[in-house]
């Protein structure tokens, strides 16, 4: 990065020789991207965030053909496209969200049910899930979607897996139009995302008043970010073996705090999964007091506990999973990488069920003696019907 | 970490998880008073139990010695729970002045809380009112003709205002005229009501309604937008059936029949079978399953046969899709 900020910051718009060079090396950094999902450099294109990427990838296909109003997702998609989806419900489009089920697989004769030949404008399903790392069928949820009526656009929100498992647009993902991700998800800075659009695909830009990126997103480029993004493709792609070693750490992590604290949900453990996410539901402890003491032993880790949000709901994703209301705000996620150790886990595996015991010594509903929930009091019934 | 939480808050935190010396956690085994406030569905919920020393002869007069403590919730909700106690053992009330005490003297002792936290220090001072009436109750206090009003215990009752929280009216009006909360944003971080699907802050008797009853139409603050319509869940698509030359329904009964008498039979040979998904005008979804389900031929098998049979026996125009 350090060339684009210090000697190379021309614009790459410009005519002057050492502004070619910099137009040169987007050129490279865009083949670096784009070899790794398998896509056609001219069709990717650079975006601030995977957020702008979903963004621009719906409203950008509903501007293209006002004609079709019917849009299909997921309860669980990431807030940058339930938003959008939900911003289109105001201005009179009609939205199916198909359930998942217990494991956060999606329901897929509900899916099937879901679509609407010549009036389903688009489909938007997440590949891997962002709290939960649950991957969803894509290859075969496009095709579906492509054999009801060619003309249905799909779209997915590829953020959590690109890096981390394959993905090839030139291959299973060939009836994928669109697809979003970002750059931090594997190792890039933050600021930095893309969208491919497959050639024909009917999209509107989303940011204009500019030539850049084939005039389909105006605004100067981010050089250095982009030339970031391009080398931690490439290190992506070099890497992708490695995950398998991530994998045996996240099952060795789940394995022995599943031993050692009783009541605890894998939440997404019977499904198809990233190898590097382990979310946990704890039964009576809530998430928000365990990441506090977490942190406070320099663990880092995140939780959909409505404590830890603006909101007081708890996550999204895991009440449309329908997790045990006891264990619903007690969710906790460990995020692995290609670069966490084995150390890191052992260090993890002695804390934490230290501190899910303590949190539970203090709660009303736990009884420490038989270490199990207390029978001697009523615990209440789930509150919405 | 998201909030900022004063050093006081946190103290009390890391000393109760740890069991220090001191500190409030537990349960008083026969206890004089026993409240409850909050929910673990909700996300947080305190079970606070004390003891008094009992005064021979005027319970009015018993003073309470012992303070104690469950909470299940978050780093403030533990942290307010500690603060009630000390105040409580601090004091040496009685029950009837220990009601005195209010949330906003929990963020006193806490040095402050997060405005969106403020409902931890609520659900401290509801626990209190809730063993208060608990200990008049086995004292035999009759605490209304004492001139103490509580009313919580009937407030459980009344029309469901927040349904996400289960939050009364009556509590809500109590609560609103209390703690003089003026706005929906300030409702929803003393009490929660209001703080997940927000349906129900301009809905006809929701909380803008209320507050407009109780503090009056002018002084209310009104919504700058017209009120976000919740997103509309799926409407049945418009029936416009017309015009067909056969019915659909009837063309999907008969794929159905071809599909139980002559495909499944076939299937069943080899120890597979076939669920029929959907059917969508020329579009029939189905699902090969038993033996059949993961086998590399599956998908041949449903264009070559199954798509052969119905085209030869319903409509050459179907197609079949697999799931």
């Amino acid at each position: 990065m350090r060339p684009f900020l210090e000697d190379l910051y021309f614009n790459p718009s410009s005519m002057y020789a050492p502004a070619a060079r910099v137009a040169r090396a987007i050129a490279e950094a865009r083949k670096d991207v784009a070899a790794l999902i398998g896509a056609n450099p001219s069709r990717l294109f650079f975006t601030g965030c995977a957020t702008e990427s979903n963004n621009w990838a719906i409203f950008g296909a509903a501007r293209a053909r006002p004609e079709r109003r019917h849009i299909v997702t997921s309860p669980v998609e990431h807030p940058s496209v339930r938003e959008v989806c939900r911003e289109l419900v105001r201005e009179g489009y009609e939205v199916t969200e198909v359930p998942v089920d217990r494991e956060g697989r999606l329901d897929m004769n509900a899916y099937v049910r879901a679509l609407r030949p010549g009036r389903t404008l688009l489909v938007t399903l997440m590949h891997a899930n962002n709290e939960t790392g649950v991957i969803f069928p894509i290859e075969g949820l496009s095709r579906i979607a492509k054999e009801t009526d060619p003309d249905i656009l799909f779209h997915t929100d590829a953020t959590q897996s690109v890096g981390k498992i394959p993905v090839n647009l030139a291959g299973e993902f060939h009836q994928v139009d669109l697809l979003s991700f970002s750059g931090h998800k594997l190792h890039a800075p933050k600021g930095v995302g893309a969208l491919y659009i497959r050639q024909g695909a009917p999209v509107r830009p989303f940011l204009i008043g500019g030539h850049q990126e084939q005039g389909q997103r105006a605004g100067t480029e981010n050089t250095a970010h982009i030339m970031a993004f391009g080398a931690a493709a490439q290190l992506a792609q070099r890497h992708m073996a490695d995950e398998t070693a991530v994998r045996a750490r996240r099952d060795r992590l789940q394995r022995e705090l599943a031993a050692r604290i009783p009541m605890m949900e894998i939440n997404g453990g019977g499904a198809p999964r990233l190898p590097n996410t382990l979310n946990l539901a704890v039964h009576f402890v809530e998430g928000e007091a365990m990441l506090y003491q977490l942190d406070a032993h320099g663990i880092c880790a995140s939780s959909g506990s409505a404590c830890t949000s603006g909101s007081l709901e708890p996550s999204h994703v895991l009440t449309a999973m329908k997790v045990p209301f006891t264990a619903r705000h007690g969710s906790i996620r460990f995020s692995l990488s290609r670069y966490t150790t084995d150390e890191e886990i052992d260090y993890v595996i002695e804390v934490f069920p230290r501190i899910v015991a303590a949190l539970r010594r203090i709660c009303p509903y736990w009884d420490v003696a038989k270490n199990a929930p207390r029978t001697d009091i009523e615990i209440p019934r789930e509150a919405r019907a | 970490m998201a909030w900022e939480y004063s050093d006081k808050t946190v103290q009390l935190f890391m000393d109760a998880v740890k069991g220090k010396p001191g500190t409030h956690m537990g349960e008083i085994e026969n206890p004089d008073g026993l409240g409850e406030h909050g929910s673990i569905v909700c996300g947080d919920a305190l079970r606070f139990t004390f003891r008094v020393r009992r005064h021979p002869e005027d319970p009015t007069k018993d003073v309470i010695t012992e303070a104690r403590y469950l909470t299940f919730g978050c780093t403030s909700a533990i942290a307010s729970s500690e603060a009630l106690c000390a105040i409580i053992e601090q004091g040496g009330y009685t029950p009837i002045e220990a009601l005195r005490i209010t949330n906003e003297d929990i963020v006193k002792y806490l040095n402050g809380l997060p405005s969106q936290k403020l409902h931890c220090s609520v659900m401290g001072a509801e626990a209190l009112e809730a063993a208060v009436y608990n200990w008049a109750q086995r004292r035999g206090v009759d605490l209304e003709k004492l001139g103490v009003r509580i009313k919580m215990h009937d407030e459980n009752e009344g029309r469901i205002v927040c349904k996400c929280f289960s939050i009364t009216e009556p509590y809500l009006r109590r609560k609103i005229r209390e703690l003089n909360l003026r706005t929906i944003p300030e409702i929803t971080n003393a009490l929660k009501a209001g703080g997940a699907c927000g349906s129900c802050h301009y809905a006809p008797g929701g909380l803008q309604d209320i507050l407009n009853e109780i503090w009056g139409g002018t002084e209310a603050v009104t919504p700058a937008t017209a009120p976000e319509t919740p997103p509309a869940k799926e409407t049945a698509p418009a029936a416009h059936a017309a015009g067909e030359p056969t019915s659909p329904y009837q063309r999907m009964k008969r794929i159905e029949q071809v599909v139980n008498e002559r495909i499944r039979p076939l299937l069943k040979n080899d120890g597979g079978d076939i669920e029929l998904v959907d059917i969508k005008d020329s579009l029939v979804y189905c699902r090969l399953t038993g033996a059949c389900a993961g086998c590399v031929g599956a998908a041949m098998t449903l264009k070559l046969m199954v798509e052969r049979i119905l085209k030869e026996e319903v409509d050459e125009t179907l197609r079949v899709i697999a799931v």
